[in-house]
């Protein structure tokens, strides 16, 4: 977008300084309308898909359907209602409770997973790494499970009568239940942790390769250890990486969805809106109220921009 | 006048297809197919389209479509019911497509009516067939002074349980509930449990309250009228509040998860309360063939029903069908034609029949799994007409059971059943007022 935008104007401002004969009018008449052409596939798509779902979506959020009869069978009517579905989502404790849920499930898993991904990516880029390529390949693989064949998977592993984990904890005298309601969270915590970890070390792994080979041999030249290099070379200088991998796993913390909604066949702590966004998949496909639906849909999306817009903020000042 | 800049041009035209869009787009599920005229009956050959979750269906349609070269029905498996089943259905009725058959619970068919997703079939000639039916399953799809599904299967319940660990206490299956209370100390003492009950599925304390004689929603002249504290619903409460504090029921192991079948292959879980089709999960209980049987499940005293039914589902119209006679046609000869039915049972394994006289060639046998029994002859012949024929569904029924099993987990944590009707009432007469339907409570 922001190329074609200078693109435009570039072709614009020379079209004001050459005199214009008619072919080259003609040219930079098609100088201008190719990257439009080019940029019509996508835009097409973008709106279609994008921003007409989401027009609709927030027109749908303001309305509200009245029936009259046992199913409405004697008429249906439907009014604009300002707020009143935001009011209801809102006022639903259990939309609320969800909210607050992937907040803590965030506030807990996300760090842990950033340090994790970025303790093993400098463990894989430090010079005293043993075979790094396959090291590195091994810890991606999780990424390529798809997430419910991953969650199917880990719930044979937390299954009780059938988990091996389950049956050592128990030799050793300990109990544990990893779908009890107290747990069940950071078992899911767990499922996405071992999936994002390798996706979010290979981005930080990227950047440190980026590193220039001289600002390492300075550093050693100066005397500097593998821990000196580590926290006064490599953590700032791919500190962007990091507030990177951080937004995406925010605003994918939101969304979680397909892990809980596939472990609440295996656990009764998990109800039908455990997750914000199971929340508005079940209020639209299984109660059938698309408006109050809508809301929630519209409350999601700001709650992910403004934690994403406030990491940003936060990070952007720490570096000023 | 000035031309239009390209990027003008384009804002206009996306505000434009905007406006058309968002105009166009109302709430889905707001108009009725059953305003509009019938559909008559095809000239040629139609091919009609059934989305269900039954295994094995296509096999039962070729048995038909080869009999029936003017009416042949291509089956589409989808997920089961709420697990995304219907998911599917309702955002293809929003986006106005859709099969022409689909299987859906009897429990959800007022839900489908509320988005105006079924066809009435009576606007078809349903009413000339309602005599091969089942009348207390015919009634649970009757609404309005139409009929909006054709019963498929459905679940008297009994209750199943294991003659080893029965026998290590010396117990007889009980006959009343509290009976049922007394044998789930005993068999504490030899570490198994009667029965598990799940906090997280209402449908099975549902069955136990219809059984105790309860009728949660009725329709009204005037709207819906709820009923969930009634006495019975209570009484019913109260009992199971008690056996999960005694700890005589398990309520960690989830009914035919992998946990419940370990539990029950080591005689850990002694037996399960449950609907006819629970047969077929036992089956797969290793090590059960010979040691399960089958016998009546528990009454609550002089009150209330010999049985319960739990699950059942109707093979009903959707409203995008354009050949909603001929889907009528292929629907009454799958399930109330002998020949149907017995295809249902071989390849689809269907829970019990909804005819009223024909329960399948197959479930006349004893069976060698289950003792030699002949389980199905003595024990839930007699439950299907031992039913409550007051109860009624309502339109809201899954998010009512998800209500009141929200309320149900947190007998976990201390909660009480008892409090957790009398919570879920209040809740699902706000849900219904949201929907924009008009419900009042019985006596008010």
């Amino acid at each position: 977008m922001t190329d074609a935008r200078t693109d435009a104007s570039d072709t614009a401002r020379l079209r004001s300084q050459t005199p214009s004969t008619s072919r080259s009018a003609v040219r930079t008449g098609a100088v201008a309308r190719a990257p439009w052409i080019l940029l019509a596939p996508f835009l097409a798509l973008f709106v279609l898909t994008f921003i007409l779902p989401i027009l609709v979506a927030v027109g749908s959020s303001f309305m509200k359907v009245t029936r009259k009869g046992l199913f409405g069978e004697a008429g249906v009517t439907e009014s604009f209602v300002w707020f009143d579905n935001y009011a209801q989502a809102l006022g639903d404790g259990n939309f609320l409770a969800s909210i607050g849920r992937v907040l803590l499930f965030g506030v807990v898993q996300v760090p842990v997973m950033i340090v994790v991904a970025t303790v093993l990516a400098l463990l894989l880029e430090s010079a005293s790494a043993k075979w790094p390529g396959a090291f590195r390949a091994m810890y991606f693989m999780p990424y390529g499970v798809p997430g419910v064949i991953a969650t199917i998977l880990w719930a044979f592993l937390y299954v009780p009568g059938l988990s091996p984990i389950v049956d050592v904890a128990g030799l050793v005298g300990i109990e544990i239940d990893f779908f009890a309601p107290e747990t069940v969270l950071w078992s899911i915590a767990n499922i996405i942790t071992w999936t994002y970890v390798g996706y979010n070390m290979l981005i930080i792994i990227a950047q440190l390769k980026a590193i220039p080979g001289e600002l390492y041999e300075a550093a050693r030249t100066d005397g500097a250890g593998p821990w000196r290099i580590a926290f006064d070379i490599q953590l700032p200088l791919i500190a962007p990486a990091l507030v990177l991998t951080t937004v995406f796993s925010i605003i994918g913390t939101l969304q979680l969805f397909a892990e809980p909604q596939l472990l609440a066949t295996f656990s009764p702590a998990i109800d039908s809106q455990y997750t914000p966004n199971l929340s508005a998949f079940t209020t639209a496909f299984a109660y059938n109220d698309y408006n109050v639906a809508a809301a929630q849909a519209v409350l999601i999306a700001l709650v992910a921009f403004l934690l994403s817009f406030a990491f940003l903020r936060l990070t952007n000042r720490k570096n000023k | 006048m000035k031309p239009l800049t390209r990027r003008q041009l384009l804002g206009v035209g996306i505000g434009a297809a905007a406006t058309g869009l968002l105009a166009g787009c109302s709430t889905p599920g707001t108009a009725s197919a059953n305003a509009l005229p019938v559909h008559p009956p095809a000239g040629g050959p139609v091919t009609l389209t059934y989305w269900a979750w039954l295994k094995g269906l296509q096999k039962v349609a070729d048995i038909w479509n080869a009999k029936n070269p003017d009416i042949q029905v291509r089956t589409v498996p989808i997920p089961g019911g709420n697990a995304g089943g219907y998911q599917k259905m309702y955002s293809a009725l929003a986006a106005g497509g859709g099969p022409d058959i689909a299987q859906i619970e009897m429990r959800s068919i007022p839900e489908f009516m509320l988005v105006n997703g079924l066809v009435d079939l009576n606007r078809y000639g349903a009413q000339d067939i309602a005599s091969r039916f089942d009348p207390t399953l015919w009634s649970q799809v009757s609404f309005t002074g139409g009929v909006y599904g054709i019963p498929q299967d459905s679940g008297p319940m009994g209750s199943f349980y294991q003659t080893s660990v029965y026998d290590k206490i010396g117990a007889e299956p009980p006959k009343t509930w509290d009976e049922w209370a007394a044998t789930g100390r005993e068999l504490r003492k030899v570490d198994a449990y009667i029965d598990v009950f799940p906090l997280n599925d209402a449908s099975v304390f549902c069955a136990y309250a219809t059984q105790a004689g309860a009728t949660w929603l009725k329709p009204g002249d005037d709207g819906w009228v709820i009923d969930m504290t009634d006495d019975a619903t209570l009484k019913v409460a109260r009992f199971f509040d008690g056996v999960i504090d005694d700890d005589v029921v398990s309520t960690s192991i989830a009914p035919y998860g992998a946990g419940w079948f370990a539990a029950a292959s080591k005689g850990q879980i002694a037996g399960w309360t449950v609907a006819s089709w629970g047969d077929a999960i036992i089956e797969g209980v290793a090590g059960g063939s010979g040691n399960w049987r089958v016998a009546p499940m528990p009454t609550w005293g002089a009150d209330g029903y010999g049985s319960s039914y739990l699950g059942g589902s109707t093979a009903a119209v959707l409203a995008s069908s354009k050949h909603p006679a001929e889907a009528l046609k292929f629907t009454t000869w799958m399930c109330s034609d002998p020949e149907g039915i017995d295809a249902l049972i071989e390849h689809c394994g269907i829970g019990w029949s909804p005819a009223a006289d024909y329960i399948g060639a197959a479930r006349r046998q004893p069976s060698e799994f289950f003792s030699g029994q002949n389980y199905n002859e003595e024990v839930f012949v007699p439950a299907s007409r031992q039913q409550s024929p007051d109860w009624s569904w309502w339109p809201i029924t899954q998010q009512s059971f998800n209500i009141l099993a929200d309320g149900f987990r947190r007998k976990a944590s201390g909660g009480t059943l008892v409090d957790a009707v009398a919570a879920a009432e209040e809740q699902i007469m706000t849900a219904f007022r949201n929907k924009g339907l008009s419900i009042r409570r019985a006596g008010s």
